[in-house]
């Protein structure tokens, strides 16, 4: 057996992921109902052999509903950690060459700054021009990313940079972006991947809480953090309602946040123990 | 030490103006018309020019942007379009749920978070410290708000013990006021909590293997007492940094949380001034928590500096 699974966290986590990943793969080609299919007649039923989570307010299928949930969750996910990864760690590595100059101050301290608003705030500045929406939260959530990443990236590439190999490299007659992509990136991913399942638990946290503001994924498209806001009006008719999304939001955050910290020890042994 | 005060100060202004700007300029100049845009489509062009006249949009935008500023010192920061009230006044009514709810959670927050994670370092590796760890990775999974709802079906829905929802402000009863609190407090502080704990217990193990706790321990104090006296303090100095970084979160929870209870406090007044188009109401509100956010950091930043005099500038 591989040792990496029997790390408790790194384990725990992939399993929790593989059934999250799972549920949303099977939402693309089955559910047990259509998640959008509103049938007035059987609102706020209980679970049942035909609806095994029961009904919401409008007799739509949970159990549906979460399973295209979790694509709309990974979605999100991917997509804002792949907008604060890509200019992050870029903005963050162009920030360590040109260290101590005026470049990395100015870079440096606008990430402060970006970093200086929370992701919610954020959402609702460009809420103004696009109106409330999937895109306008993912696109909040993956700016307040860029400057997490930027941090970890800068300080990691300056590790690499102090390294006797990089000034054989470049003696050799590489070139500073020959170097980069070379050398530095390949030497700082596993710190990204690592700092990239943390952010992305966060991403998911995030669209919960905008899309329970109602600022988030719009209806009719199922969201797990829009399903907590309807099953909110219906809790002392329908407390089964508030359980199941809250559950997948847990799991899937849970997911990720272990795989992290499982990642990361198995990345760098020193950091074990800690 | 003065020059780096007022370094630390210029830059603190430099950054809280940039903010200002940044926001008038996203909610101000690039949506075109902000009248048109606050009446929506249906709107008449008499209604939507009177809107604009109020606004003073005829006037050039760097005096509107500077009247804007003053109005944070001078209480002049015009009528909400939705309430037809002053906005100075909706804000400083709406902070009496803010403030105490914010400073209620964090409380909790340091209380549970340093507690548990100094508890989780003593026992290290020990079946305390995984019970401790497992619960912190579960508080910080577990959405705020999620949360928040859990505890309204089991103690207001189920056991009747808190109210549901509402607050009945603290003139009429302070104590139905501090229970109104109570509930939306506990959920806002449980990821606090959870990340303290994990930050508390990993400097506290740093901490417990520095040379003076081995004296201490060699000088014949107990493995607590050691604790208490020598390494919490020095343990708690990261700590502090991080609840300063930490503190824009619990911000951002409140305003989810006080939507979960429906508290009459800054954040739902910001949801609902985005559901009523409210511009005038949203750029100040917006304006004022960033402003906090930064105002905040920069304290905890300052207050680290004394914590810890080996960080104190010009005494290295």
């Amino acid at each position: 057996m591989n040792p990496a699974w029997r790390h408790p966290s790194f384990g725990v986590g992939a399993l929790l992921m593989a059934l999250v990943l799972g549920a949303a793969l099977l939402s693309l080609v089955w559910t047990p109902h259509d998640p959008t299919a509103m049938r007035i007649m059987a609102r706020l039923r209980p679970p049942s052999a035909e609806h095994w989570l029961g009904t919401d307010q409008f007799g739509r299928d949970i159990a549906s509903m979460v399973l295209v949930g979790a694509r709309n969750a990974l979605l999100v996910g991917l997509v804002a950690v792949g907008i604060g990864l890509v200019f992050g760690v870029a903005l963050g590595m162009l920030a360590a060459l040109y260290r101590g100059r005026l470049l990395d101050e100015a870079v440096m301290r606008s990430l402060d700054f970006v970093f200086a608003f929370p992701a919610v705030l954020t959402a609702i500045l460009i809420l103004t021009w696009f109106g409330p929406g999937l895109v306008n939260a993912v696109v909040a959530i993956g700016i307040f990313n860029i400057p997490v990443f930027a941090r970890q990236a800068r300080a990691a590439t300056l590790q690499v940079l102090a390294q006797d190999y990089i000034r054989a490299a470049r003696l050799a007659g590489l070139s500073r972006a020959a170097v980069m992509r070379r050398h530095i990136l390949p030497n700082i991913t596993g710190l990204m991947i690592v700092q990239g399942s943390t952010q992305f638990a966060f991403a998911i946290l995030a669209e919960a809480s905008l899309s329970y503001l109602g600022i988030g994924t719009q209806p009719p498209n199922p969201s797990w953090g829009r399903m907590l806001n309807d099953a909110q009006t219906y809790l002392a008719a329908a407390p089964h309602l508030a359980l199941v999304p809250g559950f997948a939001i847990a799991i899937t955050v849970l997911a990720f946040n272990l795989l992290g910290d499982g990642l990361r020890d198995l990345l760098d042994p020193r950091m074990k123990e800690r | 030490m003065a020059l780096f005060l007022i370094k630390r100060l210029l830059g603190l202004v430099l950054t809280l103006l940039f903010a200002a700007l940044v926001i008038f300029l996203v909610l101000e100049i690039l949506p075109g018309d902000p009248a048109a845009m606050m009446m929506g489509v249906s709107a008449t062009p008499e209604s939507v020019a009177a809107l604009r006249a109020e606004l003073g949009l005829d006037r050039p935008a760097a005096v509107r942007f500077l009247e804007w500023l003053g109005g944070f010192f001078t209480g002049r920061l015009g009528l909400s379009y939705t309430y037809r009230v002053p906005v100075a006044g909706l804000i400083a009514e709406r902070l009496a749920v803010t403030v105490p709810l914010s400073l209620l959670a964090l409380g909790l927050a340091v209380a549970f978070g340093v507690t548990l994670g100094t508890l989780a370092a003593a026992q290290a590796h020990r079946r305390a410290d995984l019970i401790i760890m497992g619960m912190t990775q579960l508080g910080l999974a577990i959405p705020n708000f999620w949360f928040g709802i859990l505890l309204v079906l089991v103690f207001a829905v189920g056991l009747g013990w808190f109210p549901a929802g509402g607050f009945p402000g603290w003139a009429a009863d302070p104590m139905l006021a501090f229970r109104a609190l109570l509930l939306p407090a506990i959920a806002l502080a449980l990821p606090q909590a959870a990340s303290l704990a994990r930050i508390t217990r990993s400097t506290m193990l740093e901490t417990l293997s520095e040379d003076y706790i081995r004296t201490a321990r060699a000088k014949g104090l107990s493995r607590s007492q050691t604790i208490r006296r020598h390494a919490l303090r020095n343990a708690l100095i990261p700590v502090l940094t991080i609840l300063g970084l930490q503190f824009s979160f619990l911000l951002a929870g409140t305003i989810v949380l006080e939507n979960v209870f429906a508290l009459p406090g800054l954040g739902r007044l910001l949801i609902q001034a985005i559901g009523g188009h409210d511009l005038i109401l949203i750029k100040s509100l917006v304006l004022f928590y960033v402003a906090t956010a930064i105002l905040v950091n920069a304290v905890v930043d300052l207050a680290y500096g004394f914590a810890d005099p080996r960080l104190r500038v010009g005494r290295a």
